[in-house]
């Protein structure tokens, strides 16, 4: 340790510290050595004594640290200072009454060192002094509206500001996380930050470029003039679209965020659907992501190109990225009216390929279709029908079937086609067996002469020979309500159904504001809030387990409910009281049919192969904790990928417990 | 918080090398190696992974994890981030890390790290700081703490001599490490010839349609530089067609509101190599996101044709694939078309064939792979990814070639891709056109040398 040769110093204490890790109570030996380096002449030693010593997890060693270490914040080397800057937040890390302590003085040196001359050790001392500040703020106990250890003041946003353009990426990050933190005071301070953090934009490191759009993405809201808010919207745009050369994992981590801040401002990047075209050899991930965002950006005046691109894409060899490509095609209908017949076109194409996956995703993408368009494209049935025998996935099949049904009066053979799957009726997976029964009834509302027989023997069937308890109870309820009254049994089951929609964004808003402050975060990539993947720091670990195991019942308490809402809207099953029914005017149940006109109700609905009565059950069964919740935790678990058929919730559903409360001690009264 | 370490692994998933880890834990490293080496296994395609693999904590008051992490030749390099950080800045600094080393050792593999651990323990020291912060990043500074692995430091290291002198001596005179006011130069530096290069490289991406006609393309260019200049010398590029660089980033040397002023970079230059500047080409000037910027005005032409006749039969298919130079006065080179012939294709048979002047034969089917003679045409198949590669050398100026062949699936309906996917080079060309007015350097008294010169690749996707 006593050599003159700094490489080879560096490699023994680079021993140490590993060494440190096993055998704490020798390095104390070496702590005389370390001291005396502290001192050395060269500042290269010097730093690598304090950093040295910063990273030896051992208790004894921080008594001989304190003071070195103010010695080495005072360094006249700024090399010296900014390494010492970051050992105060490692020794915060160890021991925090040390750092705190006011008798010691770390605090204030640090912020005295704000004002540093040397850009570097701004960039260091504001990193320590929010490493600091966060872990602080994430003990038990910590209110946020504590100033914490580092308030940035607008003394300090000053020098941040200047320092901002001096340092390298990596202090440019820590400085404008910090300015991300800061609270504006007016409408001029929020314009000078935007104003001043812009340039960054034009910086080579992806990093610094997503820091500096989370500034801005946060101080935006802040400025009302309409011509600064287009300009940072228009500058915004180049360095996005950058990021999209860079190797497929910048890519990927570029394009999440892309996703959400298009959700937020959709203007940034209207023109620029081509950039997001997929090429083959990207990775999947990558490929799916462009493809969320493809469809996203389309309008009308792209929709062609879009169109002939997924169209493409259908024809690819991943069997994954081909599926999604025909979703999207759907996606692309509903959202856009008049292009509905362009996709339906396109999809009849594809379904020509007679490629078994591309038609069963095809027939599952008619289905929302046909929800969305009713009575609008029924020439297309025939050519859909005709593929009956290629489908073996139950999505496909149940979508298939739901269309029968849904236009038994316009298919002249569609009691023969029922009767197909009725005959396989128990082979059957339980989804295409609970659209086989509706469809089946739905047939014999509509043409009741003809179809008695079969209604008789699905009824049979599904009551005695099947076994899940689903599809029994939904069998018994249509026979006992055709059986009573038929009139009633319309109402029900040939009920009014509302229009589907493509949500236009795929968080809640309130979360939404929350993730777009964190831009360029994994809580933006995951589109998740921090809390629910990461603790809150070591000591709070356990609390937060706790709160996520709560959050994930909850959740799914939530999301059973919810579907109940929907099912009751759909099918209007429990609805007994046939003569308010008939006039359309829902009892019992009002309060309900406001919230299923939501998107996130609607959303659920568009899911034919869901079933309401799966979650029913679950709710007896399970019989969770059914405590409302708060829509940011509970939108973010798990509705991270767009589709029909899971659309996101928005905060109206939160209030939906309170409603569903007493529908559901109806429904235990009724078993 | 923040970037937690750096673990180096080889193609087998174990370890190389990584940086000590602060975590009281020592399981954390292992849990990111395994997570990493159980989501690559699990991978039907080796290039989808997740780059950001999730790590579920080790015990009961650990927090849970994320793990970015990037392949490089053969060493997959991991960088654990903990917290809500940005998963870009740890990719940011694998990336920087990585030019780093090859900055060090040249071109990256395990046995050069294997062989340099020394010198990649201080890099892993000096560039992360255990607190989560990356510390001296520069090339210019490192190189002044951590001294590159050279034949000549063995010898005398071997002799014992101390060549460690000027970093030892460290006093904070003149030329010491870090007592530059730029960081991002090296102060007191001389050379006797002093020299100044500038490349410009352009990279055309692009997506053509069946019909020929560009759905997508763009050309992003990028201003490599390898300064060689005494002292501290103030350089001011200008560019007489300046307005066709768009969307620009750039060195953190270049001065903002000179370019904004006057479209000219301003810039004291780092030692060696460096990256001036990154931009987007537009014909029109138009940057991405302002409201006129009309994506197909801005296409650029693609400098040659493929008319490829692709016939799916069942148990296979045949194709005929011609490509045709259309760049004028200048030869194509390096040119390799992939075909990816999707699973289980076999029973390759080819012929690849210069459409004006000698012929080449291909291989057949037994050797997978043949040679074209003189013709200057290649072709081989690579089975494991099931990827047709065709090789052009040098395509002068209008000349048109040919490949024909044959393959067998054993499913009925073989599934290739409907595209091919097409590599070149250009010598002593840019797209952009893109001109130097005058490089003037102020500030020193010497005429250095200046040399500037224009690559362009090309990187395209015709589909058919």
């Amino acid at each position: 340790m006593q050599t003159d040769d700094l490489e080879q110093k560096k490699l023994v204490y680079l021993y140490l510290m590993n060494y440190a890790k096993t055998q704490p109570e020798l390095v104390i030996l070496a702590v005389n050595t370390f001291v005396k380096d502290t001192a050395d002449p060269n500042p290269l030693v010097r730093a690598l004594a304090i950093r040295t010593m910063g990273c030896l997890r051992a208790e004894k060693i921080i008594d001989y640290l304190s003071d070195p270490l103010r010695a080495c914040l005072e360094d006249k080397d700024a090399y010296v200072r900014k390494t010492a800057a970051l050992c105060v937040a490692k020794l915060y890390d160890l021991k925090p009454e040390l750092v705190i302590d006011p008798d010691n003085g770390f605090l204030d040196m640090l912020r005295n060192m704000i004002s540093d001359s040397n850009p570097m050790v701004v960039a260091n001392t504001v990193a320590a002094l929010t490493d600091i500040h966060n872990a602080a703020m994430s003990q038990p106990g910590a209110s946020p509206s504590d100033p914490g250890y580092f308030e940035i003041t607008s003394a300090i946003l000053g020098k941040l500001l200047i320092a901002l353009n001096e340092c390298s990426e990596w202090g440019r990050v820590a400085i404008l996380n910090a300015l991300a933190r800061y609270v504006v005071h007016d409408e001029k301070e929020s314009e000078h930050i935007c104003e001043r953090v812009v340039p960054q934009f034009q910086h080579v490191n992806g990093s610094v470029v997503l820091a500096a759009v989370k500034v801005i993405m946060i101080h935006m809201r802040g400025v009302y003039r309409e011509d600064l808010l287009k300009q940072l919207v228009r500058k915004m745009a180049p360095p996005l679209v950058t990021l999209l050369s860079s190797p497929p994992e910048v890519q990927w981590v570029a394009l999440r965020n892309i996703n959400l801040l298009l959700q937020k401002r959709p203007e940034i990047l209207a023109n620029e659907m081509r950039v997001f075209f997929c090429k083959y050899n990207d990775p999947l991930y990558v490929k799916v992501e462009k493809l969320d965002i493809m469809v996203r950006l389309a309008s009308e005046n792209n929709v062609d190109a879009l169109l002939s691109e997924l169209k493409e894409y259908a024809s690819e060899v991943d069997v994954d990225f081909v599926r999604k490509s025909v979703k999207a095609i759907g996606q692309t209908a509903v959202k856009i009216d008049s292009a509905a017949e362009r996709c339906v076109n396109v999809l009849l194409e594809l379904i020509a390929t007679r490629v078994s996956y591309v038609v069963q995703e095809a027939v599952v993408v008619m289905k929302d279709i046909f929800r969305k368009y009713p009575s609008t494209y029924e020439g297309t049935i025939p050519i859909l029908c005709s593929n009956l025998d290629e489908l073996d996935e139950p999505e496909a099949k149940a979508s298939l079937i739901w269309i029968i049904g849904e236009y038994a009066n316009t298919i002249d053979n569609a009691d023969e086609l029922l009767g197909i799957f009725v005959d396989t009726f128990v082979e059957e997976s339980y989804p295409v067996q609970l659209q086989t029964l509706t469809a089946v009834v739905k047939l014999f509302l509509k043409k009741p002469d003809s179809s008695q027989g079969i209604v008789q023997k699905v009824l049979n069937t599904a009551t005695k020979d099947c076994d899940s308890p689903d599809v029994r109870d939904r069998a018994y309820i249509y026979w006992r309500l055709l059986s009573m009254d038929p009139a009633a049994a319309k109402a029900v089951v040939l009920a009014h159904r509302p229009p589907i929609s493509i949500p236009r964004t795929t968080v809640p808003p309130a979360l939404l504001e929350e993730l777009l402050g964190e831009v360029g975060t994994l809580a933006s990539v995951y589109h998740k809030p921090a809390e629910t993947f990461i603790g809150k720091g070591r000591i709070g670990a356990d609390a937060v387990r706790k709160a996520g195991d709560l959050g994930e019942d909850q959740f799914s308490a939530q999301k059973a409910l919810q579907t109940v809402v929907a099912g009751q809207q759909a099918e209007n099953l429990l609805d007994f009281d046939d003569s308010t029914s008939l006039e359309g005017q829902p009892s019992g149940l009002a309060a309900t049919q406001v919230l299923a006109q939501t998107p996130a109700a609607a959303g659920l609905l568009a899911g034919t192969s869901r079933n309401p009565l799966d979650d029913l059950v679950s709710i007896f069964g399970g019989g969770g904790p059914l405590a409302p919740t708060t829509p940011a935790v509970f939108g973010g678990g798990a509705f991270g990928g767009m589709g029909l058929a899971s659309a996101p919730p928005t905060p109206a559903v939160g209030q939906t417990p309170t409603a569903a409360q007493p529908q559901q001690e109806d429904l235990l009264g009724l078993f | 918080m923040g970037i937690d370490g750096l673990i180096l692994l080889d193609n087998t998933g174990r370890s190389i090398i990584q940086s000590g880890f602060r975590s009281t834990s020592p399981a954390y490293p292992l849990l990111h190696i395994e997570a990493v080496n159980n989501a690559v296994a699990k991978a039907t395609q080796p290039g989808d992974v997740d780059p950001v693999v999730y790590v579920s904590a080790y015990s009961i008051g650990d927090t849970p994890s994320a793990c970015c992490h990037v392949q490089c030749t053969d060493v997959r390099i991991l960088c654990p981030i903990s917290g809500n950080v940005d998963p870009l800045f740890g990719f940011a600094f694998l990336q920087t890390f990585i030019e780093i080393l090859r900055e060090y050792f040249g071109p990256l593999s395990a046995a050069t790290l294997k062989d340099n651990f020394d010198v990649v323990y201080q890099l892993l020291e000096e560039t992360l700081d255990s607190g989560g912060h990356p510390l001296t990043t520069s090339p210019n500074a490192l190189r002044d703490i951590v001294l590159p692995p050279s034949l000549f430091n063995k010898l005398l290291s071997v002799a014992g001599a101390n060549i460690n002198a000027t970093i030892n001596s460290g006093s904070g005179l003149g030329s010491g490490p870090f007592s530059s006011p730029i960081p991002w130069r090296k102060a007191g530096l001389k050379y006797t010839s002093n020299e100044v290069y500038f490349d410009m490289v352009e990279e055309l991406k692009a997506i053509v349609n069946r019909n020929g006609v560009p759905l997508s393309s763009s050309v992003l260019g990028k201003i490599e530089a390898n300064s060689r200049l005494s002292g501290t010398p103030d350089c001011l590029l200008s560019f007489t067609n300046s307005s066709v660089l768009v969307d620009c980033a750039f060195h953190p040397c270049v001065r903002l509101s000179r370019w904004a002023r006057g479209k000219t970079f301003s810039f004291v230059p780092p030692d060696g190599k460096f990256i001036l500047a990154e931009y987007r080409y537009s014909p029109t000037g138009s940057s991405s996101g302002s409201a006129n910027a009309s994506p197909l005005k801005d296409n650029i032409p693609i400098p040659f044709v493929i008319k490829s006749n692709v016939e799916l039969l069942d148990h296979g298919g045949s194709f005929d694939i011609t490509f045709t130079s259309r760049l004028n006065g200048r030869s194509l080179e390096n040119i390799i078309v992939e075909f990816n012939l999707g699973s289980g294709a076999s029973g390759i048979k080819c012929i690849a064939a210069r459409g004006t002047g000698g012929l080449g034969r291909g291989g057949v089917s037994s050797m997978n792979a043949g040679l074209g003679g003189n013709s200057g045409a290649s072709w081989a198949f690579d089975s494991r990814r099931r990827v047709l590669k065709w090789e052009i050398n040098n395509a002068p100026p209008s000349s048109s070639w040919n490949l024909q062949g044959s393959f067998s699936t054993p499913s009925i309906a073989p599934r290739p891709s409907h595209a091919l996917q097409v590599q070149f080079d250009i010598q002593s060309y840019t797209f952009s056109s893109l001109k130097v007015e005058q490089l003037k350097i102020t500030g020193e008294t010497y005429k250095p040398y200046k040399g500037i010169r224009g690559r362009a690749i090309g990187n395209v996707e015709w589909r058919w």
